[in-house]
């Protein structure tokens, strides 16, 4: 992550589903979180926050889908160093080089161990 | 004389050799540690044998620290899906967050929760992913009439089944319960392709479904029909003041 400061870093979850914005609520207590439930939402969120320093980012999702949320920020000086990590359900290999492909920088399935999701945010 | 001068020389020979066994013998006896070396390798074997004490704590140690972790990401499961069970009394959303357990949690890329209606033995199908490419087609019209003997029996006697079953296409049928009675099934009928086998976990969160879900579906119903009524009598109420 991009900052190591004492306050706690800021993350931005991008996802339509309720239960995984509970349970990032759950697991990443000790980080702070800002929710956004479409890529739209999502963009509008990195406008109010500047100091984000990690996107957790699901790919279907009404309005924006996570790729385009993904190609807009990519193409964005401002926001375009932020990592971002794609949870989604889509498995295939091809939807893994995808999300790579598009920028991100690791990417996880759903559903996911708590301790992989653990991992994966420290070593950014 | 000459006798008497070999006597001596044998004595003196036998004197010779009696010294020079004795000193074969001395020197043939390993030489004795000093004090400080004996106790420096006792202390060594000492603290090889801490090392490997410790080095069997630590594997231990390091073992149940995987399984507490294991136990941790479980139980964060199950919470978080109860709390988004009853966190609504809106049906719509308590449906939502079934199909997102179902999803998220629990891997399933296809699947349709059936809700028995009232008064007959038919189940409407209340929420369904992916059954567009459902083979059976027995959910394929709205209701469900029978036909899966995992789903059948699930709602016959409310029993958690897990396939794979040689007439049934479902990997599980999860009973959903709210007191004795049994009011719908949740059937898995497909995991991801990356989510190759339910897990024990999954087990622990299929029990959870069939305990809780039914009871936050029928307290979101039981709320809604509720709150539609008190709405109609205060429209009620309030057209009787006006006249």
């Amino acid at each position: 992550m991009r900052r190591t400061e004492v306050q706690p870093q800021k993350i931005l979850v991008v996802d339509d589903s309720k239960l995984i914005h509970k349970m990032f609520e759950v697991l990443l207590r000790q980080f702070a979180l800002i929710h956004a439930h479409d890529g739209l939402e999502a963009l509008q969120c990195l406008g109010n926050h500047a100091d984000i320093d990690l996107i957790l980012l699901d790919i279907n999702m009404p309005r924006m889908s996570g790729l385009e949320f993904l190609n807009q920020i990519k193409a964005d000086a401002a926001f375009q160093e932020i990592p971002v990590v794609i949870i989604s359900t889509e498995g295939k290999e091809e939807d893994t080089v995808r999300g790579l492909e598009a920028g991100a920088a690791a990417y996880i399935k759903k559903p996911f161990g708590n301790q992989e999701l653990i991992e994966v945010i420290q070593r950014l | 004389m000459e006798k008497a001068a070999a006597g001596d020389l044998l004595k003196e020979l036998g004197t010779t050799l009696e010294r020079a066994r004795s000193i074969f013998e001395a020197l043939s006896v390993e030489p004795a540690k000093p004090a400080g070396e004996v106790e420096a390798s006792q202390r060594v074997e000492d603290l090889e044998g801490e090392i490997t004490a410790n080095e069997r704590d630590r594997e231990e140690l390091t073992a149940r620290l995987v399984e507490a972790e294991h136990q941790l990401g479980r139980l964060m499961n199950l919470y978080v899906a109860t709390f988004q069970l009853h966190a609504t009394l809106d049906p719509t959303e308590v449906q939502a967050t079934i199909a997102e357990i179902a999803v998220d949690l629990l891997g399933a890329e296809r699947f349709v929760l059936l809700l028995r209606s009232e008064g007959t033995n038919e189940c409407e199908v209340a929420l369904s992913r992916g059954l567009d490419q459902d083979p059976s087609g027995l959910y394929g019209r709205e209701k469900y009439l029978g036909g899966d003997p995992l789903v059948d029996a699930a709602l016959e006697d409310g029993v958690l089944r897990m396939g794979p079953d040689e007439f049934s296409d479902a990997i599980a049928a999860v009973p959903l319960r709210v007191q004795d009675a049994i009011v719908g099934v949740l059937v898995v009928l497909k995991l991801f392709d990356h989510k190759t086998i339910l897990r024990a976990e999954d087990r622990d969160l299929l029990d959870l479904l069939a305990a809780h879900a039914a009871s936050a579906l029928f307290a979101a119903r039981v709320y809604s029909n509720t709150d539609r009524k008190l709405r109609t009598l205060e429209s009620l109420v309030q057209l009787v003041r006006s006249t």
